[in-house]
């Protein structure tokens, strides 16, 4: 039997027994290496239809209400009137001027927008009397609802992280929610389609506190109240019925 | 070898093994990235930014993985001892991989919030007392810091600098970061999907590195079961016949106490040194004599077997040890000589 090559690293021969081993050795790998690489990118999860284009300005008309979250009601963006949430360019809120509440307002800025939601990360807010004050029009109830499912930042989950969900996304969204960005809450196996999303609100009607940290990005199961206003649905709840799977 | 330092010791293989390595790091980078753009429906795929952050995630475990694999894939067969000879270039290469993933995380996730984003990153998620919410990130920034000790520390001169063994032992806390790495693909990107591709990598991967170090652990064990223990009241090993050692190679002895003992044979003359490379701990019994030196098959590290010391300008020295032929067979007294002490061969050829 031949005796196997001996290998010096440092020495400018290579036999060609391991010269012939490693081409082929460095062959199967790189097409392996291609393979698990391909496998691996083919498995990541789809986010959803979720879209910001940040090189998109807009301008949009309507009214600004301050709560539960910085708001424009509009009927700029067609299908009657619509529920705008504002937000700031990274993962703060924005303050709007109370002189420019609950009344006509100009906001530009880029769209964040997934199915039937719509958010605004504002560049500036100014006064537009044009279209005088839009109004919410009447709350409906649509009675109790059990569920489970994720709490998420609206802005990363309607399209500014893809996906914005999940345990690895758990760090950005407790950041969003310490920094006052809408919450919201989507059931399990919806949270990559297109379907709507839940305001999430305590039992009043406004936005929870850092209270409701600790259950940000973890699934969980509520027990809560469905209302819709101006074409966007809230689920209302105290933090008692938020309960960690 | 320690006869001044460059920061890489460049020659023709590390060249083209550094190449591959680049080539292949890019090819499934690239193909990660790609498929994951083009396999989603359209406008549905991940930010260009969270697939970089899966690839090079990917990229660095496996990188890893396969770094793990070598040591015993180069037990098994010698085949792979060119791959283990500039493994350190892929151990750095895995460091700044991971560190490009961590910096995209720290970025993407932490980033763009008036929070430091270090701060945000080690207590945006407190439920360490929780397994299945465990803060996975912490354990990615803990396997990051030590293949960093690790990549910072892996030049010669820290070999040189720290000792082989506490060198040895730093660099053995591989295994350590690998299985922080587990834990952090299986608590994080495992735990928030639906398919099994995460999974099936760490835990694969995690086998796949058990199952070939048990494999070469136990051929190991069985090579050395195979040195014959003196008779009563004798102290020295027996190595078996002269003739019975390849010329210019060695059989490796295990002692009651103590290192490993490399009996080599070059014509008729006999030496005896200590088994452990002075480098990273190479077995220089597997090695060979080529002119006149043992030559690690590691790392290809040289010892003149007369009195173990590296041949000038280099100054690395091995132990020595006695050894005497009696009826053709090879003793070696299992005491260790202080490095370098030079020890004159035993002729296979006058005795017997």
């Amino acid at each position: 039997m031949a005796e196997e090559p001996f290998f010096v690293g440092w020495s400018p021969e290579l036999a060609k027994p391991t010269r012939r081993f490693l081409l082929t050795a460095g062959a199967g790998l790189a097409v392996g290496v291609g393979a698990v690489g391909l496998g691996l990118g083919a498995a990541a999860p789809h986010p959803g239809p979720g879209l910001w284009d940040q090189g998109k300005k807009v301008a949009v008309t309507g009214t600004i209400y301050p709560g539960p979250y910085p708001h424009l009601l509009t009927e700029d963006l067609g299908d009657g009137l619509r529920t705008v949430l504002l937000v700031g360019a990274g993962k703060d809120r924005v303050t709007v001027r109370p002189a420019l509440t609950f009344t006509g307002a100009a906001v530009t800025g880029t769209l964040i927008e997934r199915g039937e939601h719509a958010m605004m990360a504002v560049d500036g807010v100014y006064p537009d009397p044009a279209p005088g004050r839009v109004l919410p029009g009447p709350e409906k109830d649509l009675g109790d609802a059990v569920m489970t499912g994720e709490i998420l930042d609206a802005k990363c989950w309607f399209g500014a992280m893809r996906p914005g969900h999940g345990k690895t996304h758990k760090a950005c969204a407790a950041l969003c929610a310490t920094g006052g960005l809408p919450l919201a809450f989507c059931e399990t196996g919806r949270c990559s389609d297109g379907k709507a999303a839940l305001l999430l609100l305590n039992e009043r009607g406004q936005a929870f506190g850092r209270e409701i940290l600790p259950l940000v990005a973890d699934p969980v199961m509520v027990r809560g109240r469905i209302f819709e206003v101006a074409g966007l649905r809230q689920v209302r709840m105290k933090l008692s019925d938020i309960v960690r799977l | 070898m320690a006869a001044g330092y460059s920061i890489v010791g460049w020659n023709g293989f590390k060249r083209v093994y550094d190449g591959m390595l680049a080539l292949g790091l890019s090819l499934f980078v690239l193909a990660h990235f790609g498929a994951g753009l083009l396999s989603a429906p359209a406008g549905q795929h991940p930010s260009e930014i969270q697939l970089l952050i899966r690839a090079t995630g990917a990229a660095a475990f496996s990188l890893l993985t396969i770094i793990l694999c070598i040591g015993p894939l180069a037990r098994l067969s010698p085949r792979v001892l060119p791959v283990l000879y500039n493994r350190r270039h892929l151990g750095v290469a895995c460091f700044f991989t991971a560190l490009v993933h961590a910096g995209l995380v720290v970025l993407w996730y932490h980033g763009f919030s008036e929070m430091n984003a270090i701060i945000s990153l080690l207590t945006s998620n407190p439920r360490y007392a929780s397994f299945g919410g465990f803060p996975f990130e912490s354990l990615g920034v803990l396997a990051l810091l030590i293949l960093f000790v690790m990549a910072a520390t892996s030049h010669d001169f820290w070999n040189h600098v720290l000792g082989p063994r506490l060198w040895k032992w730093i660099h053995m806390s591989v295994y350590a970061a690998y299985g922080l790495l587990v834990a952090h693909v299986m608590l994080g990107a495992v735990q928030g999907e639906t398919g099994l591709a995460q999974a099936a990598l760490a835990g694969g991967s995690a086998l796949l590195v058990t199952g070939l170090h048990v494999v070469a652990g136990r051929l190991e064990w069985a090579r050395d079961r195979t040195t014959d223990l003196p008779p009563e009241g004798e102290d020295w090993l027996d190595a078996g016949p002269a003739e019975a050692i390849p010329n210019g190679r060695a059989v490796i002895l295990v002692p009651p106490a103590g290192e490993r003992i490399a009996v080599f044979r070059e014509g008729a003359k006999i030496y005896a040194v200590a088994n452990a490379c002075r480098h990273q701990g190479g077995p220089l019994g597997e090695g060979r004599i080529l002119d006149g030196c043992i030559v690690c098959p590691w790392h290809g590290f040289q010892y003149r077997p007369e009195d173990g010391c590296s041949p000038p300008p280099f100054t690395e020295k091995i132990p020595t040890y006695r050894t005497r032929v009696t009826g053709g067979r090879v003793f070696v007294e299992p005491v260790p000589q202080p490095p370098g002490t030079p020890m004159a061969p035993s002729m296979a050829g006058e005795a017997g």
